[in-house]
């Protein structure tokens, strides 16, 4: 049953940024302190509702009083709660960054900036719907929300590569939503209902329509989670966005598909996981960890680098998949919503003190990035954080990830899975490593009177790597991860 | 069913199947887009024919009514040398696994969809009818039994028209005009009809087939059809005024969502005594952001005075 609190809460959540960001865009007008105070009142409540959940546990809420199936349900569960707080944290960072970003940037007629927080509070609002939304149909609305939002950031940034990629990536998303859609009417006209709770207990695994819907459903939203070999449009619309946006794309956007995916896997269409569809999802994923490696490592420009490892994280994830068969599910989903949460905040922090990097260096061409001079070295710790978290380094929260999927694979035997987590690892470590060397080891001396960098641009990233590292102190906790695990 | 509706509906899809190809494959991209245009009153035709009017209705409006207005509008702003005929490809080897993948995917698709029971949610909307404030099943589902949805949607419009804006060319410098010299006296006699026709379809909304989407389209048809015989947008109602239209929509359907809980409702649960009224509020200010939305999607950029204004 569900406390007026919580509900109280994920209304402020959905609706909040959608009223704020018409109401920039209809005045006109840009006050710093007000977009801050709602992204700060957001993070709270996201806060506040994790506080909920920790205490009470998952909790349904009919929208409009309607039951299901008739009506819409919001179900606010600890893995989404978990989403909602990431999100939450890089909304807010991305938005005290991009006020400091867009300042010295504005665009031509000040267009960047006055465009970006509206833009940035509409993703924000699609990732919240997203996060408690438990419909077939109402999942897809959001994610169009997210999608288009998304592309306009990408769009942002006028140069022409930006809005190449840009035009791809608003073809590709379309594209997958489309798949997406004809999944979800595929379903619908087998059981007649939309919500995952009565879908869950009417679906067949056994009857070939509802196989025909989950394929549809997978595959559009691989294409729009960028997992390997559908990964074509993500290096350029991240690598070419403006940094900010950059950090939303890759830490939440990509994530927000990935976490539909499991949800949907780990939820409705459970009982379709066999082991041969999990060695498919698994080989997938061990494809995009090495691709999006080796590409990672072969890249110049630094951009390009994060970009391309947020494709090989994505792969580390897939393998969430064949480890679900085994006795350890819980733990599984756990350990896959834990990588989420762990990527989205190192990689948005990544993004952010690249971002950084590239104005005090005046290139984002690896080798000539500056060093540890002036306070550059803040947005170099940063990276140095943030790596350690990505690479899953204790106590970060990617090693609690890591660790548990680790477990999971140790009991059920699964080598095959455990050497290509290892060497994904190893990987990722040698790509960021790579980076650290080249850049400190021979740093470029920049250009002589440096530009001004500001706390806006320096402290969100900082923040950020902080968090993902401490969290994982937390994660590590046998009483969190239960919690975590009943809402599954 | 008689021979006589199998016979239409088999030329029906035949000439769907004729139209496609040619809007693909055209040489010239105005034959394309004129194609692409009556496959979508054709499609718009298919979907009577499946009993579903509202569809119909936003298809013909939307998919081939203003979609393609806004493909020759574009098709007007493309320097000549992209618009002279392509030249003609010669077919390769590689299109034959997309061929052969696309073919595999529509057998599998026929299979599956002919098996359906398509049981839908009809009989839980009709039962739920006596409570939701309307008339029209169709009205209900989109403004009270999934309103959540239809905001999404309205916010994915308004999305749409910001991103536009955002990539900051001012098109309306060079305004696409019809060549017709009886076009002003037409538009001057059948825009008061347009503006009739929305309301009408707004009033009709709560007992039949009409409401804020297809009336939005309808108003739209009309602003574009002004602005293609020569008429411009006046100075005073760019900038805000037009920025205001636009979010109004969506804002009030926000405020109505959340108003509601100030009477100790759930989120989006209309008073019962209150829910007609409520429904038809938000659904005229939809229905009038819809129609400026569209409108704006045609001017292509943010209309130019509200820039100077801003600073």
């Amino acid at each position: 049953m569900s406390l007026p609190a919580t509900a109280t809460l994920v209304v402020i959540l959905v609706t909040l940024p959608l009223a704020a960001a018409t109401l920039l865009f209809a005045s006109g007008r840009q006050p710093r302190t007000l977009t801050l105070a709602a992204a700060l009142l957001l993070t709270f409540a996201a806060l506040a509702l994790g506080g909920n959940v920790y205490l009470e546990g998952v909790s349904v809420h009919a929208i409009g009083g309607w039951a299901a199936p008739l009506g819409i349900h919001w179900q606010v569960t600890p893995a989404g709660t978990v989403m909602l707080v990431a999100t939450a944290l890089v909304g807010l960072a991305g938005a005290v960054y991009g006020a400091g970003y867009f300042l010295h940037r504005p665009g031509p007629d000040g267009r960047m900036a006055r465009v970006f927080m509206p833009l940035w509070l509409f993703a924000w609002g699609g990732l919240n719907a997203l996060f408690v939304a438990a419909d077939l149909f109402n999942l897809y609305v959001a994610l169009e929300v997210l999608t288009l939002a998304s592309v306009a950031l990408v769009a942002l940034s006028a140069r022409r590569m930006a809005l190449q990629a840009a035009m791809r990536y608003l073809l590709a998303g379309l594209f997958g939503s489309v798949i997406y859609l004809l999944g979800v009417a595929l379903l619908y006209g087998q059981y007649g209902v939309l919500d995952f709770a009565t879908l869950t207990a009417m679906l067949d695994p056994e009857d070939p329509g509802s196989r025909a819907g989950a394929v549809a459903l997978t595959v559009g939203l691989l294409i729009k989670a960028a997992i390997f070999p559908l990964h074509f449009w993500l290096p350029g619309a991240h690598g070419r966005a403006e940094p900010p946006v950059s950090a939303m794309l890759s830490g939440l956007v990509v994530a927000a598909a990935f976490y539909l995916l499991l949800r949907l896997w780990f939820g409705p269409l459970a009982e379709m996981l066999s082991f041969g569809v999990g060695v498919l999802f698994g080989a997938l994923g061990a494809g995009a960890l090495f691709w999006g490696g080796m590409l990672a490592l072969l890249q110049r420009r630094l951009k390009m680098l994060v970009a391309y490892s947020t494709v090989s994280q994505f792969g580390f994830a897939m393998l969430v998949f064949p480890l679900a068969g085994g006795d350890h599910r819980g733990t599984v989903f756990v350990g896959g919503t834990l990588l989420l949460a762990n990527h989205a905040l190192a990689k948005a922090a990544l993004f952010l003190a690249a971002g950084t990097l590239v104005r005090a260096s005046g290139s984002d061409r690896i080798g000539t990035l500056v060093g540890f001079a002036g306070r550059a070295h803040w947005a170099w710790l940063a990276v140095i954080l943030a790596s350690a978290a990505l690479i899953g380094m204790p106590p970060t929260l990617g090693f609690s990830a890591k660790w548990l999927l680790l477990q999971a694979a140790v009991a059920d035997g699964a080598w095959v899975w455990l050497g290509v987590m290892l060497g994904g690892t190893l990987l990722t470590f040698a790509y960021l490593g790579r980076l650290l060397e080249l850049a400190l080891l021979d740093p470029a001396p920049g250009p002589s009177p440096p530009p001004p960098l500001t706390a806006a641009l320096l402290l969100p990233a900082l923040l950020l790597a902080l968090l993902a590292c401490l969290a994982g102190l937390w994660a590590m906790d046998v009483e969190a991860i239960a919690r975590l695990e009943s809402g599954t | 069913m008689p021979a006589v509706e199998m016979l239409f509906d088999a030329l029906l899809l035949l000439c769907m199947v004729v139209l496609a190809w040619q809007g693909v494959h055209a040489r010239n991209m105005f034959r394309a887009v004129v194609s692409f245009m009556m496959f979508g009153l054709l499609t718009a035709v298919a979907w009577v024919r499946l009993e579903a009017p509202d569809i119909a209705l936003a298809e013909a409006s939307l998919g081939a009514g203003l979609t393609g207005v806004l493909l020759l509008a574009t098709l007007g702003r493309l320097a000549p040398e992209r618009r002279r005929p392509r030249p003609r490809q010669a077919m390769t080897l590689t299109v034959l696994p997309w061929l052969a993948l696309g073919l595999a995917g529509t057998w599998v698709l026929l299979a599956v969809t002919l098996a359906l029971p398509a049981p839908g949610l009809g009989e839980a909307v009709f039962a739920a009818m006596p409570e939701a404030g309307v008339d029209s099943p169709v009205t209900a589902v989109l403004l009270n039994f999934r309103a959540w949805d239809t905001l999404l949607e309205i916010a994915v419009m308004l999305l749409a028209v910001i991103g536009l804006w955002s990539l900051g060319q001012d098109v309306l410098a060079s305004p696409s005009t019809l060549p017709a010299p009886s076009l002003p006296a037409l538009v001057r006699l059948l825009f008061p009809l347009f503006l009739l026709s929305t309301f009408y379809l707004l009033w009709r909304g709560g007992h039949g087939p009409g409401g804020a989407f297809p009336a939005g389209a309808l108003l739209a048809a009309g602003l574009v059809l002004a602005l293609l015989a020569g008429a411009r947008v006046p100075r005073r109602m760019t900038g805000a005024p037009m920025r205001w239209a636009l979010g109004a929509g969506l804002l009030t359907f926000l405020i109505v969502a959340v108003g509601v809980m100030g009477y100790g409702e759930a989120f989006f649960a209309y008073p019962p005594e209150h829910a007609s009224l409520l429904i038809a509020v938000v659904e005229i200010a939809a229905g009038l952001s819809i129609g400026v939305m569209l409108t704006a999607l045609f001017l292509g950029g943010e209309p130019t005075d509200s820039r100077s204004e801003r600073r």
